[in-house]
């Protein structure tokens, strides 16, 4: 027994790692039109949302205020 | 006194017990504290709003798109605030004056006015359709109000308290509540604190007795203890997390289709009290077979509205999910209405077959169909699914030299190509074909009654709705009715089209597959061959199927299989194994129905998506995946009880049939298979 959508806020029995594996299968073989497909970077970012962040919005919810310098240091780096 | 910020509701709703034991008033915000939205952005819900004035102004020929649409109220619900902050310290707006003002400029003063009902009904079902209650919030609230404490939800909001009602009443709360009061009312708001003034006066509060909870530490936090107010701040790092999700899937959407279908999925998606622990095969009707319904009856929809389709026929048995679907997932696509009306039509391959020779007698092409399934040997087969009696064809079969046990199946023991050819040549024997109609004449007559009865010939064009795959039914139900000058033009659309026999297509019958059709080239959507009787079994209705159609004297009967024999029973088991599934899909149409307002993306925008879930759950399935949706029984009475030859089927045993053992160990089998696949689909 699971919940539809998991702690992580994925569709269960869809879940990310799956789609990364499928999406790198349709790389090799043709699989079907996928127009484009995922995204390398989609993938990545939607990654880190689903397994990290939790850990990270609650960083953010509480030190938020003292993470200035790095909000700014990030500005910086993004140019 | 300070506000106090928890990072978790349990924390919070913990310390607000507590708190609430010297309060006699606890007061709550509403947005992202107690209800909080599926979508990101609330703004995003106002753009089915403005759609759906768009199509409103086409009825009354001010024709709008609803890009401009948005642009007005916008500009218009700006204008208010602005207004409003100038006699009051909070730049608030009321929803239905600057509606009733976008409507009046839209649609002049009169219609406006009347618009205005239906257009503000429409945004709340929006708007609640989006809203879910927080679980344990929700719960605390009512332990709160069973313990005596006065309960006000206070909303910094557009809408007034009267609409915000609604909201609260559709989340279950309002009896539990004393009054919800909004900002729209009285243009004084949290955001300047006047609101917790306004509510201690009106209400006679004393705020030292007064707990209020919201999530934004100014308006709720600040401004309530400014006012004397104890607050508690929830700021939930699991909901910023959720929400950036969506967001950026959301974002990703726009430049990237592939990420449409998700993104639907994500908004259709339960949360908190509706996300409970559900069964295996609850999800996979939930999270894969659901959105798939969905999209199906969606596209069949703007396939009505293209093509003036005035009604659509669900066929038995699998058409009693599609109908369902369509009725818990289109009031949220169509608010204007104007779609076709839809009808559940009992008909099967066994009842049509008989009924469809009355006129046309056998033809070679049925007979061919007879033939498809292997279980299907010779005569006494085909004259069981045309419901023949084999008994008053023995002097013909026996002028064309074979008897009711020739074999004329290629796939078993005994056969001679003479003697299907012999069989050939008695379907054109005139004496024969007379014997089939006049076998078949009763049938459909009473066939036609039934039609006639839900409407069938009342409409120009009409849709044929199935699961697939061969058309074979509605191939059957059209030469049934061919004679009739009064037969609609029938346009058949299918879940999936396998085909396999080419179907006679003409001005006033044809088919096409929505998901999959096998005369367009679509590697993923192919992958339906892998199973497709899972789909057959997940939207079976919950009855037996049509054996035929009977006359009676003042009209007709139908006659439903009966259920007391092993297949029978056989059936049942399997109905009541997927009931689990069918539940899942079925909670999912009116999600479904939301989400994809809301996104506004059509079938082919979410093509990519499809075709990634097809492959990921047909082509590459987990194993447990496989023993959990496969079917256990599938009823098919087209087909015989013959054996074939010992070696057809010996060939390639398909992914989904095949034992555990492999399907756990075998080596690179669904790659394997699934190159198969592609060599069969490339050479077809």
């Amino acid at each position: 027994m699971k919940p539809v959508l998991n702690k992580r806020f994925e569709l269960t029995g869809n879940e990310m790692f799956r789609l990364i594996k499928i999406s790198a299968f349709g790389k090799v073989v043709p699989i079907g039109n996928l127009r484009g497909g995922p995204g390398v970077r989609c993938l990545i970012v939607l990654s880190l949302l689903h397994y990290f962040g939790a850990l990270g919005y609650y960083v953010k919810a509480r030190y938020g205020h003292r993470l200035g310098f790095v909000k700014s240091f990030l500005r910086r780096v993004r140019g | 006194m300070d506000f106090q910020t928890y990072y978790c509701l349990k924390s919070l709703v913990k310390k607000g017990r507590s708190i609430a034991e010297s309060k006699k008033v606890i007061s709550f915000d509403l947005f992202d504290t107690l209800l909080i939205r599926r979508i990101h952005d609330p703004d995003l819900v106002k753009l089915p709003v403005a759609r759906f004035i768009s199509k409103l102004s086409k009825r009354y020929n001010c024709i709008i798109g609803w890009q401009k649409v948005q642009a007005m109220r916008d500009e218009i619900e700006g204008n208010h605030r602005a207004a409003t902050g100038k006699k009051f310290e909070d730049h608030e707006a009321c929803y239905p004056e600057f509606m009733g003002e976008l409507l009046a400029r839209i649609f002049g003063e009169e219609t406006g006015a009347q618009l205005l009902d239906q257009v503000t009904e429409y945004e709340l079902f929006m708007e609640n359709s989006m809203l879910v209650p927080r679980r344990e919030l929700v719960s605390w609230l009512k332990e709160l109000a069973a313990s005596g404490k006065r309960i006000f939800i206070i909303s910094d909001m557009y809408l007034p308290a009267s609409h915000l009602r609604k909201l609260v009443a559709h989340a279950g709360l309002l009896d539990f509540v004393e009054d919800v009061i909004g900002s729209a009312d009285t243009f004084l708001a949290k955001a300047s604190g006047k609101a917790y003034q306004m509510v201690a006066e009106k209400y006679r509060i004393d705020c030292k007795d007064w707990l209020h909870i919201g999530d934004n530490g100014f308006s709720d936090g600040l401004r309530a203890v400014e006012a004397g107010v104890d607050a508690l701040i929830i700021s939930d790092p699991k909901e910023a997390q959720r929400k950036s999700i969506v967001k950026r899937i959301y974002n990703y959407s726009d430049g990237k289709p592939f990420w449409r279908g998700r993104v639907l999925q994500q908004l259709m998606a339960p949360h908190e009290g509706e996300n409970i622990d559900q069964s295996p095969l609850y999800i996979e009707g939930y999270n894969f077979i659901g959105p798939m319904i969905g999209l199906f009856v969606q596209r069949i929809a703007e396939i009505c509205l293209e093509k003036n389709i005035t009604k659509i026929f669900f066929l038995s048995r699998e058409g009693w999910t599609f109908k369902r679907y369509w009725e818990q997932a289109m009031p949220a696509l169509y608010p204007e209405g104007g779609l076709p009306e839809i009808e559940y039509l009992y008909v099967s391959r066994m009842a049509l077959a008989g009924a469809s020779c009355a006129f046309s007698g056998l033809t070679q092409t049925k007979a061919d169909i007879a033939f498809l399934p292997s279980g299907n040997r010779d005569f006494r087969d085909v004259c069981r699914i045309f419901s023949l009696d084999s008994n008053k064809f023995h002097s013909c079969l026996e002028s064309f030299g074979l008897s009711e046990e020739t074999c004329l199946s290629h796939i078993h023991d005994g056969y001679d190509p003479e003697n299907r050819k012999k069989f050939e040549a008695m379907l054109e024997d005139p004496g024969f074909q007379a014997e089939v109609k006049a076998q078949t004449g009763d049938a459909n007559c009473a066939m036609l009654r039934y039609f006639e009865d839900v409407g069938l010939f009342r409409h120009k064009d009409v849709a044929i709705v199935d699961i697939g795959w061969l058309g074979s039914i509605q191939r059957f139900l059209f030469e049934a009715i061919a004679h009739r000058e009064d037969k609609p033009k029938c346009h058949g659309y299918l879940f999936g089209a396998t085909r396999g026999i080419p179907y006679d297509t003409s001005e006033k019958n044809s088919i096409e597959g929505v998901i999959y059709d096998r005369d367009r080239f679509d590697l993923a959507g192919s992958t339906l061959f892998y199973a497709r009787d899972i789909f057959e079994e997940a939207c079976r209705a919950p009855y037996p199927t049509l054996n035929g159609y009977k006359l009676t004297e003042d009209g007709y009967e139908l006659i439903f299989r009966q259920t007391d024999d092993e297949i029978g029973q056989s059936e049942l088991a399997q109905d009541r194994y997927f009931a689990p599934l069918q539940q899942g899909i079925y909670d999912s149409a009116k999600r479904f129905g939301a989400a994809a307002a809301m996104l506004n993306y059509s079938l082919t925008d979410y093509r990519p998506w499809i075709n990634s879930l097809l492959v990921s759950k047909l082509a590459f399935p987990k194993a447990k995946e496989i023993f959990r949706i496969r079917n256990q029984h599938h009823l098919d009475d087209f087909h015989g009880q013959k054996q074939p030859k010992a070696d057809f089927s010996k060939g390639f045993v398909p992914l989904w049939d095949r034992p555990q053992w492999q399907l756990r160990f075998s080596p690179l089998l669904r790659v394997r298979c699934f190159f198969r696949h592609l060599r069969e689909r490339i050479n077809e």
